[in-house]
């Protein structure tokens, strides 16, 4: 047969066959040694590269559910959630709360299941459960990527510094003694002013964007107005001035203290810890006081909510059937204001606008009334879902934490026209 | 044997060389030293011929013919390609069972024990790179060489059944590549298996369809139960299956002979299994020689690809509420993935596949013509050829550049920084991505000192350039991007890109991505980044 043109390619020799053999395992030992060689470090790179994508991957859920309460850049809202890029939440947090674990199970509990504790907080509006195993919308390992995220600030959020006269100044201006007296007080003043407490840091503060000053400042003049308001009987005008300056003064620091764009790292000491404006801290109160602080949405809740309590005690027998909340505080207790837009207690953007509803939400599915629609909708959500929005975000365990009055009561509410907001 | 009367007719060290000779026989299963020896030496074998006894007393050798036709042991002949398949079978195998000990087949620890398989057990990143790159090499193999097979006419009488049995072992090889693909439990296997076994839904009469999807996902979506199924079909059944089909299509290569060069025989003989004396070649030693230097070159070869040049996926874990932005098949199912684009389910994912499938088991069949010479076949070597062409055509149409084009602003974002894999921005990673704010209009802001990001930039109003000029409903544009320090380590990285609509309404495109310093994003192909050596010296 002819001899092809490529058979010069063909190795012929038996020992030059044995040798080429010999040489291509020595190549594959010294690249797998090599390989060995490496794995330390290879494996040390793939742990942080999967701690590096859990905390990115925390970030876009943060941005997405947690921002619209604990503010873009973690450092909270007054009256309505707490900062979390604190150095207080990082040293002193967990043994305010007794939590005698890790923060890290602290905080991935909180997420999954909400607040440990109601009791000793001013904070009005329920930590939501988020985790799918108590309700709501995230899986396990999306619990964890926001618990990376959060706990990512600690860096940070150690180079805080605590200004003690600004935090006392605040707490004075801020805080109401826990009495019946006090909390109805304050329930029916901020009722009183309602449509004049316009909740502006809330409206203006969008999801999004980061707080920049003319927010954070907007904010603070919110405290201040609440505090004139809740606290006439109590607090001098001076001493709201001193709490309005001082408050101011955080401000300024606080936007200094903002992560800004190719600026260098600022000065430890000119960033302050963002929980200054919250009270809910009992290692930071006077000893023997348990204060609480009314943030715009508070008031009216705490107050409703001592006084439910208060019926129920005054009440003789023992088997009284449990104070209904009413409507309107249910939907900030329930956090409904969390990510519904409605009238002026109503923040959010993840869920659908329910200013409309009362108009449209007979219209939504066909043949059922607009009382039923409601009330799948909030007993199990993913039923309908509106265009644009996903289903599995809202929790779904809301018939277990509202009584069927409750939750009636809120359905009519939502639909009332005349509702008030 | 008795060592001591041996002992006392030879001495000591006779019978000591006997007995070593004795063991080395048993060792080879019948060849002595010294035939061995005559082996390496190039000399011919005696006759009869020593060097068959393996042939009879080695269960592997058993099934290998003793000699072959000298025709057929040129490497240019047959390319080895059914041996490198068989041997891809056995890499598979040992590397699968690796893998297996450190994965569990349910969604709540899949995903994890992939993130644990790479950053905490030595070697695990090879083995699971090798053991992707070894499917996908298994693939492109067992199809070059039923390609060979086709070209040379090798399938014709009396080989019509050995080609049969190898077009079921062709699609045994896909499935056993796509049963795998599911296994990982991110989004890229997730979508991929979604999109696959939807095929199955369109099969006629709907409760057949249905049916069947149903079966193989378990549930109406994919999700434990089919996890555990696909597990199932990819470590127990379709290689069980596998195995058998192997034996019946190589008992027959070796029953009927590897067929000689057209050209060697008349048109319409075959005189593969009647070999003349002086045109054989023994197994022992030559092609056994050949044939284990040629496995141990290719062993080599996929190492240094896997340590260097491969890395296979892990994107993020399967989400079944959100489907990722171009989600596409593996790459040997775009043809059916592009055909699914021209025409509609029923026809593109079950007749055309289901007739393009029976002509392939049926060639041997359909072929009336007896000669396998080239020039005699011009109609099926032509047809071959454009049925080639066609499947590439197809497979180009099955990837995201075909007729699935988002908006030209979610394009060039979804370009530079997908939603799921890597792309530019985060294979650059942050390192190269300053804090700053960078605006496309405002040359000044777009010159960099970092050549990777300048690239970038480059890219990114490039990108938005070319989208104005040939997008009618996209003028004027512009693109934004800031980046900004999220938290310690970490940056947000926000596009933004304003153009003018077709109707002259100012339109605009946001996204906002987050990376960390720590994260490292790969592309499956390339060199692969080493960075981290240098940067754990520096640490030091």
């Amino acid at each position: 047969m002819r001899k092809p043109w490529y058979y010069w390619l063909y190795v012929r020799s038996p020992i030059a066959k044995i040798v080429l053999g010999i040489v291509a395992v020595m190549i594959s030992i010294v690249v797998l040694l090599a390989q060995g060689w490496m794995e330390e470090r290879r494996m040390q790179a793939q742990t942080n590269n999967w701690e590096g994508r859990s905390i990115e991957k925390g970030a876009e859920i943060f941005a997405n559910n947690c921002s619209t309460c604990h503010a873009a850049d973690g450092k909270g809202l007054p009256g309505v959630a707490p900062a979390l890029y604190s150095r207080y939440f990082f040293t002193q947090r967990m043994a305010d709360v007794g939590w005698t674990g890790t923060l890290h199970d602290y905080v991935a509990l909180t997420v999954a299941a909400g607040r440990p504790s109601k009791t000793k907080s001013q904070w009005v509006q329920i930590m939501p459960t988020w985790g799918v195993r108590f309700g709501g919308p995230l899986r396990d390992d999306q619990v964890e990527y926001v618990t990376q995220f959060v706990l990512n600030w600690e860096s940070d959020a150690l180079q805080q510094s605590w200004d003690p006269r600004a935090a006392e100044a605040v707490r004075v201006a801020t805080a109401v003694p826990i009495t019946p007296t006090g909390m109805l007080t304050a329930t029916i003043t901020v009722t009183a002013t309602e449509d004049v407490t316009p909740t502006t840091g809330l409206t203006v503060t969008p999801p999004i964007t980061q707080p920049n000053a003319t927010t954070a400042t907007a904010a603070a003049t919110e405290i201040v107005a609440v505090t004139q308001t809740s606290n006439a009987t109590s607090t001098s005008d001076i001493t709201s001035t001193e709490s309005a300056t001082a408050t101011t003064g955080m401000v300024g620091a606080d936007a200094m203290g903002q992560p800004v764009a190719s600026a260098p790292p600022a000065a430890p000491a000119a960033v302050l810890d963002p929980w200054q404006p919250f009270q809910d801290a009992p290692s930071l109160a006077a000893p023997d006081t348990i204060t609480y602080t009314v943030g715009t949405l508070g008031a009216a809740a705490v107050g409703a909510e001592l006084a439910a309590t208060a019926v129920v005690t005054d009440a003789t027998g023992a088997e009284t059937a449990p104070a209904i909340i009413p409507p309107e505080q249910l939907f900030v207790s329930m956090a409904c204001s969390g990510c519904h837009m409605l009238g002026t207690v109503g923040v959010g953007v993840i869920g659908p606008d329910l200013n409309p509803l009362p108009e449209t939400a007979g219209t939504k599915v066909a043949g059922q009334d607009a009382e039923t629609y409601v009330y799948t909708s909030i007993v199990e959500p993913n039923v309908f879902i509106n265009e644009g929005y996903l289903a599995g975000v809202m929790p779904a365990n809301f018939k277990d934490r509202m009584s069927e009055e409750e939750i009636r009561g809120l359905v009519a509410w939502l639909l009332d026209p005349n509702r008030g907001y | 044997m008795a060592v001591q009367p041996e002992v006392k007719n030879k001495s000591l060290l006779e019978t000591a060389l006997d007995l070593a000779d004795d063991t080395f026989t048993r060792i080879t299963a019948g060849i002595s030293a010294g035939e061995f020896r005559r082996m390496l030496r190039g000399d011919p074998p005696g006759r009869p011929n020593p060097r068959l006894k393996p042939h009879t007393e080695a269960f592997l050798l058993h099934i290998k013919p003793t000699y072959y036709h000298e025709s057929v042991t040129r490497f240019t002949h047959t390319f080895r390609l059914g041996l490198l398949s068989t041997y891809l079978f056995f890499i598979e195998t040992i590397t699968g069972i690796f893998l297996m000990i450190w994965y569990a087949p349910s969604p709540e620890r899949a995903y994890v024990d992939m993130i644990r398989l790479l950053s905490n057990v030595p070697f695990g990143q090879f083995m699971r790179d090798l053991h992707r790159l070894g499917a996908e090499l298994m693939v492109i193999i067992v199809t070059a060489h039923m390609v060979r097979t086709y070209l040379t006419g090798s399938y014709k009488a009396p080989r019509q059944f050995t080609w049969f049995t190898g077009v079921i072992l062709l699609v045994l090889t896909l499935f056993l590549s796509f049963s795998g693909y599911l296994l990982p439990w991110d989004q890229l296997a997730f979508w991929a298996v979604t999109i696959g076994t939807s095929m199955a839904e369109a099969v006629p009469p709907e409760i057949v369809g249905a049916t069947v999807n149903l079966l193989a996902r378990g549930a109406p979506d994919i999700s434990a139960n089919g996890l555990l199924r696909f597990y199932l079909l990819h470590v127990f059944f379709l290689p069980l299956v596998l195995i058998l089909f192997f034996f019946v299509h190589y008992y027959k290569v070796v029953h009927f002979g590897i067929s000689l060069p057209a050209q060697e025989e008349e048109v319409g003989q075959d005189t593969a299994s009647k070999v003349p004396a002086d045109r054989r070649v023994y197994y022992l030693p030559d092609v056994f020689l050949d044939e284990t230097m040629f496995l141990i070159g290719f062993t080599a070869l996929s190492i240094v690809l896997t340590v260097f040049f491969f890395q296979a996926p892990l994107e993020s874990i399967a989400n079944p509420q959100s489907t990722p932005l171009h989600t596409v098949a593996p790459w040997y199912f775009y043809w059916l993935q592009g055909l699914l684009k021209v025409a509609d389910k029923l026809w593109a994912g079950v007749i055309l596949p289901g007739i393009l499938l029976g002509l392939l088991a049926g060639i041997p069949y359909l072929d009336p013509n007896p000669s396998r010479r080239g020039r005699d076949r011009r109609v099926a070597i032509i047809s071959g050829i454009v049925a080639g062409v066609v499947m590439i055509v197809l497979s180009w149409m099955g990837t995201p550049y075909y007729a699935v084009q988002a908006a030209p602003a979610i394009e060039v974002v979804q370009e530079l920084m997908p939603e799921e894999g890597a792309g530019l921005v985060r294979e650059m990673g942050y390192k190269h991505m300053p804090v700053g704010v960078y605006d496309t209009r405002d040359a000044a802001a777009m010159q960099s000192h970092d050549e990777h990001f300048q690239e970038l930039l480059h890219e990114f109003s490039g990108s938005i350039a070319t989208f104005d000029e040939t997008d009618r409903d996209f003028n004027d544009a512009y693109g934004i991007l800031t980046i900004t320090q999220e938290q310690p380590q970490l940056r947000r990285i926000n596009w933004q890109i304003q153009w003018i609509s077709g109707q002259g309404l100012e339109e605009d495109f946001t996204r906002n991505f987050f990376l960390h310093e720590d994260s490292l994003y790969w592309e499956q192909y390339g060199l692969r980044d080493f960075s981290y050596l240098s940067e754990s010296e520096q640490a030091e």
